[in-house]
């Protein structure tokens, strides 16, 4: 090919890698469905190595929203070790406690709710009273220390969240938490990102003008 | 993070952290001060509290002596906001600026720790067991002496008798209730007269209202109920008072008045001599320096049979004998009864000690004969004048107690501090009127600090002393003595809880009489060649300085000059020319017993011959909000009293000259002038009757009658049928047919006009995303006829809104790269005061210096136009109009460009121009523990963002989940805004205007009502109703 | 290009030189062309020093910045409701300098007004460096520069756009397409005389480099005729540019309300002023680069006193619109417009409207002159002063509106802080430091077009230009417009 040609190229070329690019960013639409996504996962209930914890994170996670290219940065797949190993799913599945019986705010207030230890050891000061766990939590209870928990699920200060209005138009918690009753250890399920929560409220044709969560 | 989101400060959700930080680890609430990234669970879930959900607690308010109900909004255990109480009879849901404020003399960061003694000259921390040991033996040494004294502050209800018991037992006499900012003379008088301190006021009942010196509005007396009547009172239009202010300078209440009549200092007995009594008007007219004819026209109105009422609050050594002879002329007239209620009295006014118990206090002092002084809630050492020597005195008590709760003047002087609990965090009962029990109560979990209620003190004290052990062996604490003496006992208290009132009556105090005979000082000050009179008055805001330490009062703009964090002298322009003075030069104010120097203001409404100095600044001590800003001008005056009430005489003569140095005027205002741009308008009395009620005209705005007189397009408004046209279709936009001026194309929008079902999705304009938000226009009116300018709404906005105070003398910039500008107010100098709403004072008239003006006052906000133009200029669609009409302020999605508010024709937009609501900055203005009152609702703004007005958005939420939860649409005037909430003439109404069960879509459509720059298309949400002026009878109307 | 008063008559045989005709008696062939110009490549003293001290004023502006960063910009002078200071008006500023470039490069070549032709390259680097230092203040003016991103269009996560409504978002296309544009001008242009730079390198490593940035241009007949078509494709593309950025750059006034913004005579208004401030800068920088650079033979004074014409009527142009504004104010019976206009010119701002009409509209007056539009010390000191007024422009139009609006209320004053002035300064730091950086690397005239306009009789030596050995005979002194 001649001089010319080649130099020719050059402008071509860029134009079909910004093609790519901006198609590469675009990961589908059927995003805003973490729902689904959730109920395929089946994860083992079983003692959280983190190996383990890992490998659930990598199958359970939320879609992400449809741009996968995004300003915005996501803590999704995060599982701290938490102080007390509160383990969901014997309460929720061996015990069939409710969420909001621990969260009780969650369907009257902004703020779900962390239960007080005092409740925890309505139970504990019984139950299972010899398990370390239970120790430990016993032992920040005689200390009259809260348990310091790790906070896992936090969308930024300028972001309101109510939860009641959530939990009052029957989104269920698994929908934003995911299986927290088969989650040894709790990770983030969903990306919290701004995307995310937008697409589930076009999809549940909620209103979603800033100044519905920014303010 | 802070910095990427554009929030910043105090988290949302941090409060238990924050609670934390407050000290050792609670009973009932954990803490962790560690991580925001902790969630940090209740130990024991408290009763009736919801995280995240606001608890209202019912309590009073103790920032002056009448003694208003609040309400506590307390969130996570923190009190974040105080509000009227709707229920109680003085207030009735409004409050002041002082009141608000409260709460930052709660987190105030300079409050004591803990209790205080000194070694070694200084004041060290210490124990509450040393400290109370200490006190007992000093007592049990002090015991039976006549001379010990205890000063308290002056309040209604039981502490004052809890006190004269204890004391008693003790064998010391009663204690002294000194309170600076008590108006002693008028009070005087009103016992005299009336037989009580302080009758209610209603203006509503008459027709004409002379004032002498009485400054109603400002605080003189109750000011609150008094600017509830006044404005009830306006409302009236027609039927309304005409108020006439005769004194020396033109006070907030001077400012509202209809005429001033600008006597000379000093010449107020002859005055009212004339107006209501016997005396000759051309001799007092004389002595005034005004003209007899219109003296004349007053006094022969007066005799007419108009209902009248007559209120005097001069403060010369006369005082007493002017405020007699308005009362006097008052039950001549009939008016006590109908105007003037004794039957209602203020109680938190009766028993009050007067300037001269205080002096001849400091004489025993002097002579030796005071073992122990107790000083609680009082400044005596800064509330009195410097020549009197109340601090050296002090050094001649052997042993003095301070219970305040901060390092004031006093208290720095006292040999033991035991620093008493806010008003609060403390249980208490006040009796703001004959048969109304105001409750108070605890707002807080725990205290901020290691403080302790004075009555506990006591009471730990006398049976640790096992003196007068026996009237308390029953109580555990003073809470417990409370519960007692509350009529019903403990069972009735629980069940006024709620309201915080209560019917009944609480034994009162029976106060001595005052055993100080007054020494006159020289009557009416003669006025030496060369020298101007001087007035002192006490400023509406911080009082006689116990509002210095709470940076929302200093940070609010003085009603009347609009300076604010700074001294300065008010003189006259035509003065000023001759002494060849400009605004901010500096003024030596001379007199026989010092001088200040502060930079002069020149003041249309102060009497050429005259100069006056505002109280409350100056503080040496007090904090570092208070201490070192600007000066005191108690420190010039002689200290003489009015003869008959002992009051502190602050009217005195001084020679005043230029001095050299020149200071930027701390202020908000750019030009006091509307150069006809009509925006606070005004219709006279006469006129109102041709106001047409508002009707659609084409363009859906309001036919504009003002339009015509003083449009500042020669009358012809573009867009109007004046215009070309008519109409104002926007291409693109179909609506234009909308409520007068409220619904633009765009809210229009907002009610479905343009939802085109068989289109593509309409994003936020899609009916379907409304949540049932579909037909809402959020909107405003402020009646200017109501509107006072006392500022209470901008105060409120602070309270709710998080907004930053940026004028302390560590918030200024850099002057170099190594030395900052560290003069008070150097930010608002340069206009970056963070005002969401704004107090704007215009005169008309007056350009000659003549004392023929009027003012205007309107509270200018952010309009949340229709057609808003910051809108389409914002680059990242950071403000834009929300379906429920609301122009929205996206912080997050903020870059700064600050474009939108160059092309806010109304400036309400204001900027973060440094970190203000970032912790560990120089200039964050929430300093641990005032951090605790940040709303959590409210987005704390991080710097290089826009903010404004958001028409409290997050109360608009709150309201509508709370219908959502119970399944219920909103109601009619089912909430308010805080601006609205808080003032005290009832000038704002807040409401969906799309939505008749408001009563704001009532009043924007009512005959006074106007938009400001109607002309500019703006179609604003914020309809203001014009001021009506009455003029005097013979005097041609003025609108 | 009328011709101007009596001047010697030429002697015959020699070509007759009015002031418009711009051939370079003094050059006899392409090889001096090349000799010369490539000479001025040599670094000197001078020039390290004129480097050092602009990179020193370009390190003030960084320090500057980083300061405001973490402080905010309150550490600015902006005095609300002054939102908009010095950073928008040095925006503004160097936006317009960087027009006369393309004017010059482009719309000259158009009209093939020979006199571009010698300080075309100048004028056209000039604008890159002009647009990339105006870049920067958009950026920096904002309160949260780390996410000046948000202005651009990109497929996102929060499935949110910029508002395309805001003029601020048309400057982020105009701004970067008229660099992008301008830029690619400016090379294609140079990719002959780096050709030449090539061939007379001997620097093994330097050569390679220039025969990549030359695109290993052979000067085939085929390469010229493509050349020439891009270049002239690239002259009438970005001739339009010249019209279009600033007229968006004026959008960002006259689309608010502001009175004093809100006018329609903006875009023709600015486009002229950006012209006129441009021109006034390439004399600020050719004159010195003409004498230090031993070029007085190439661009002559009939050059110079060309531009000087084109400075004048542009000149003209600015001080009738702005009549034109005062006039328009007072038919307007607008008070708001009338009341701020009498502010700008006679009240609060008086001293700084006052130095732009001086500035611009009077001292320019002078070039009627043609002894003065052929003294560069003159031409120098009045490029010196079109600078300022040109910045004083900027001044009066943003500073003066803001803070004399609606509301008077808010009616303020305006001073600039020290952070401002060191932002200034550093503007031109970076300006200069690009500038210094690139008159050493590439020629800073065009050798191939000044080729171009040596009389063919002069293209190659020929004997009666010999002397007996063989050396060029020296060039007759008396030529107007030869020797300054």
């Amino acid at each position: 090919m001649t001089r010319g040609r080649k130099w020719a190229a050059i402008p071509g070329l860029a134009l079909i890698a910004a093609v790519a690019t901006v198609l590469s960013a675009y990961s589908g639409a059927q995003a805003g469905a973490p729902a689904q996504a959730a109920t395929a996962a089946q994860p083992p209930v079983a003692t959280p190595t983190d190996t383990a914890v890992l490998r659930q994170q990598r199958d359970t996670l939320a879609e992400p929203g449809p741009w996968a290219y995004s300003a915005a940065s996501s803590d999704q797949g995060y599982a701290p070790e938490q102080p007390v190993n509160f383990p969901h799913p014997v309460h929720v599945q061996s015990l069939q406690m409710n969420c909001v019986y621990c969260h009780f705010a969650a369907d009257k207030s902004p703020d779900p709710g962390m239960p007080a230890v005092g409740t925890c050891m309505g139970c504990h000061t019984v139950v299972a009273a010899g398990k370390p766990e239970i120790q430990k939590l016993a032992k920040y209870y005689n200390e009259k220390k809260p348990v310091p928990w790790v906070r896992i699920h936090k969308v930024p200060d300028y972001v309101h969240f109510p939860h009641m209005r959530h939990v009052d138009a029957g989104v269920t918690c698994q929908s934003c938490h995911g299986q927290v009753q088969n989650m040894p250890r709790v990770y983030q399920y969903s990306s919290l990102n701004m995307g995310w929560c937008v697409s589930c409220h076009v999809e549940r044709k909620a209103r979603y003008d800033c100044a519905t969560c920014h303010y | 993070m802070s910095i990427d989101t554009g929030s910043a400060g105090v988290k949302r959700r941090d409060f238990l952290k924050v609670l934390g930080a407050a000290g050792a680890a609670g009973a009932t609430i954990g803490c962790g001060t560690d991580d925001v990234g902790k969630l940090i669970p209740y130990l024991e879930s408290p009763d009736n509290t919801v995280p995240g959900v606001s608890n209202y607690y019912a309590t009073t308010c103790r920032e002056c002596a009448a003694g208003c109900g609040v309400i506590a909004e307390v969130r996570d255990g923190r009190a974040i906001k105080l509000e009227g109480n709707p229920e109680h009879p003085l207030n009735r849901g409004a409050l002041c600026s002082t009141g608000q404020a409260a709460l930052q003399g709660l987190y105030n960061p300079d409050r004591y720790r803990g209790p205080m003694a000194r070694e070694g000259g200084r004041l060290v921390p210490t124990t509450w067991e040393k400290a109370l040991a200490t006190l007992g033996q000093q007592l049990t040494g002090a015991r039976g002496n006549a001379g010990a004294t205890f000063i308290n502050q002056s309040e209604s209800g039981s502490f004052p008798v809890f006190l004269d018991q204890w004391l008693s037992a003790f064998g010391l006499p009663a204690h002294l209730s000194y309170d600076a900012d008590l108006p002693a003379s008028a009070v005087q008088a009103h016992r005299e007269v009336y037989g009580v301190a302080w009758p209610t006021f209603d203006f509503t009942a008459t027709r004409l209202v002379v004032s002498i010196g009485a400054d109603f509005l400002d605080n003189w007396g109750a000011s609150v109920p008094q600017q509830l009547s006044w404005g009830d009172a306006r409302a009236k239009l027609a039927d309304a008072p005409r108020l006439v202010y005769i004194g020396a300078r033109r006070s907030l209440t001077g400012l509202n008045a209809d005429e001033w009549i600008a006597a000379r200092p000093g010449s107020e007995l002859l005055v009212a001599q004339a107006l209501f009594g016997e005396g000759d008007v051309a001799q007092a007219a004389q002595a005034a320096g005004v003209s007899a004819e219109q003296l004349q026209r007053l006094a022969t109105e007066l005799r007419g049979g108009t209902p009248s009422l007559a209120l005097a609050g001069t403060s010369g050594p006369d005082a007493t004998e002017v405020a007699l002879a308005a009362a006097r002329f008052n039950q001549a007239r009939g008016a006590v009864g109908t105007s003037v209620k004794p039957a209602q009295p203020v109680l938190g006014f009766e028993g009050g000690a007067s300037y001269a118990d205080v002096r001849a206090l400091v004489q025993r002092m002097n002579a030796g004969q005071v073992p122990v002084l107790m000083v609680r809630g009082a400044n005596p050492a800064f509330t009195t004048p410097r020549s009197l020597g109340f601090a050296d005195a002090m050094g001649k008590v052997p042993f003095k107690v301070s219970f305040s709760s901060f390092p004031d003047e006093t208290s720095e002087l006292c040999d033991l501090v035991l620093p008493d609990h806010h008003a609060l965090e403390t249980w208490g009962i006040a009796q703001p009127v004959p048969g109304t029990i105001s409750l108070q109560q605890p707002t807080m979990t725990r205290p901020v600090f290691n403080t302790r209620p004075t009555g506990d003190v006591l009471m730990a004290v006398s049976k640790a002393t096992a003196v007068g052990a026996g009237a308390y062996a029953a109580y555990a604490d003073y809470a417990a003595w409370i519960r007692a003496q509350f009529p019903g006992g403990p069972s009735a208290l629980a069940a006024a809880l709620p309201t915080g009132i209560a019917r009944g009556s609480v034994p009162a105090r029976s106060a001595p009489a005052s055993a100080a005979a007054p020494v006159a000082a020289p009557a009416a000050p003669a006025r030496a060649e060369g020298e101007l009179h001087l007035v002192v008055y006490p400023s509406p805001l911080l009082g006689t300085g116990s509002g210095g330490n709470k940076p929302w009062l200093q940070e609010l703009a003085d009603p009347v000059t609009k300076i604010s964090w700074q001294s300065w002298v008010e003189i006259h322009p035509l003065t000023a020319r001759r002494l060849a003075v400009v605004n901010g030069d500096h003024l030596t104010v001379q007199t026989a017993t010092g001088s200040v120097t502060a930079p002069a203001y020149l003041y249309l409404g102060i009497q050429p011959d005259t100069v006056a100095i505002a109280l409350g600044r100056g503080h040496t001590a007090y904090g570092r909000y208070a201490k070192g800003i600007g000066i005191n001008p108690l420190d010039i005056l002689a200290g003489g009293e009015d003869s008959r009430s002992g009051a502190l005489s602050l009217v005195t003569t001084a020679r005043v000259t230029k001095a050299a140095g020149h200071a930027d005027l701390v202020t908000t205002e750019g030009s006091a002038r509307q150069h006809g741009r009509n925006i606070a308008q005004a219709v006279a009395v006469s006129a109102l009757a041709a106001l047409q009620p508002a009707e659609l005209q084409p363009g859906g705005r309001f036919g504009s009658s003002n339009a015509t007189e003083n449009a500042p397009y020669g009358g012809v408004v573009p867009g109007t049928e004046q215009g070309h046209g008519g109409g104002h279709d926007i291409p693109g936009l179909p609506s234009s047919k909308p409520l007068p001026g409220l619904r633009s194309p765009i809210a229009a929008d907002a009610q479905g006009e343009l939802a085109d079902s068989s289109g593509k999705d309409l994003g936020m304009y899609d009916q379907e995303h409304w949540s049932g938000m579909a037909k809402r226009r959020w909107a405003m009116t402020v009646d200017l006829a109501r509107c006072t300018g006392c500022s209470a709404c901008v105060t409120a906005c602070y309270a709710e809104n998080n907004i930053p105070t940026v004028g302390a003398p560590w918030q200024g910039r850099a002057t170099s790269p190594v030395t900052w500008d560290e003069t008070p107010g150097a930010n608002i100098v340069k206009g970056r005061e963070m005002t969401w709403i704004r107090l704007e004072r215009y005169f008309e008239g007056g350009e000659d210096g003549s004392a023929d003006f009027e003012t205007r006052f309107i509270p200018m906000l952010c309009q949340h136009c229709g057609n808003a133009p910051c809108e389409p200029v914002c680059p990242v669609y950071a403000t834009y109009h929300s379906p429920d009409g609301l122009n929205v302020q996206v912080y997050n999605r903020c870059v700064g460009t600050r474009y939108c508010s160059n092309n806010c024709p109304y400036k309400v937009r204001y900027f973060n121009w440094f970190g203000f609501g970032e912790p560990n900055r120089r200039q964050y203005a929430f300093p641990e523990p005032l951090n605790w009152q940040l709303n959590p609702d409210v987005t704390v703004r991080g710097k290089g963002v826009m903010e404004k007005c958001t028409f409290c958005v997050q109360r608009i939420r709150e309201a509508e989940n709370r219908a959502k939860l119970e399944g219920r649409p909103l109601e009619g005037d089912e909430f308010t805004v805080a601006c609205a909430q808080a003032c005290p003439s009832r000038a704002i109404t807040f409401g969906d205007a799309a939505d008749a069960s408001w009563s704001v879509a009532q009043l924007a459509v009512d005959r006074r009502a106007y938009h400001v720059f109607e002309e500019l298309n703006t179609f604003t949400a914020v309809v203001y109703l014009k001021k009506v002026n009455h003029a005097a009878p013979s005097a041609s109307p003025t609108a | 290009m009328g011709t101007v008063a009596a001047r010697p008559e030429p002697e015959v045989g020699l070509p007759n030189i009015p002031s418009a005709n711009v051939q370079l008696p003094a050059v006899r062939d392409y090889e001096q062309v090349d000799r010369e110009i490539a000479a001025t490549l040599n670094p000197t003293k001078a020039w390290f020093g004129a480097l050092g001290l602009s990179f020193l004023m370009m390190l003030i502006g960084a320090a500057a910045w980083t300061y405001q960063i973490y402080w905010g910009l309150g550490q600015a002078g902006y005095a609300p409701p002054v939102m908009w200071g010095v950073y928008i008006i040095t925006f503004v500023f160097w936006v317009g300098i960087g027009h006369a470039g393309t004017l010059i490069s482009a719309i000259l070549y158009l009209f093939r007004a020979g006199f571009r032709t010698t300080i075309y390259r100048c004028a056209e680097a000039m604008t890159v460096f002009a647009v990339m230092t105006a870049g920067l203040f958009p950026i920096i003016h904002i309160g949260r520069p780390w996410k000046a991103f948000w202005l651009i269009p990109y497929p996102n996560w929060r499935l949110i756009w910029p508002q395309f409504k805001s003029p601020l978002v048309w400057d982020v296309f105009a701004i970067s397409t008229y660099l992008t544009i301008s830029a690619t001008f400016l090379y294609v242009g140079l990719v002959p005389d780096i050709a030449v730079l090539r061939d007379r390198e001997k620097n093994p490593v330097r050569r390679k480099i220039l025969s990549v940035l030359s695109m290993g241009w052979q000067n085939t007949e085929r390469e010229w005729r493509h050349f020439t078509r891009a270049y002239l494709f690239l002259a009438a593309f970005s001739t339009p540019l010249v019209l279009s950025v600033h007229s968006v750059v004026s959008f960002d006034f006259s689309v608010a309300l502001v009175p004093g913004w809100h006018t329609t005579i903006f875009p023709p208004y600015f486009v002229a002023g950006a012209i006129f401030s441009g021109i006034g800068m390439v004399f600020t920088i050719i004159i010195p680069i003409r004498k230090w650079f031993n070029l007085k033979h190439y661009v002559t004074l009939n050059h110079l006193d060309a531009a000087a014409k084109l400075c004048l009527f542009t000149s003209m142009v600015v001080g009738c619109a702005y009549l034109i504004e005062f006039w328009v104010a007072w038919y307007s019976g607008n008070p708001y417009e009338t009341n701020f206009f009498w502010n700008r010119v006679f009240g609060q701002w008086w001293w700084a409207a006052w130095i732009m009409l001086t500035c611009n509209m009077i001292l320019p007056l002078s070039l009627f002159s043609q002894k003065l539009r052929r003294n560069t010390t003159w031409l120098f000191i009045l490029s010196l002063f079109i600078n300022l007024g040109m910045w004083y422009e900027r001044f009066v139009i943003v500073v003066p509106s803001l803070s004399h609006e609606f509301e008077p209320w808010q009616w303020t004053a305006y001073v600039p802080s020290w952070v401002d002035m060191a932002f200034l300064i550093g503007s031109f730091g970076w300006f200069f430091m690009w500038f210094l950086l690139f008159i050493k690397q590439l020629p800073v005239l065009a050798i191939a077009e000044v080729k171009e306009i040596v009389p063919p009789q002069l293209r190659t030596a020929h004997p009666e230009g010999l002397t007996p050995a063989g050396l060029h005979k020296p060039y007759m002194a008396d030529t107007p417009g030869e020797f300054d």
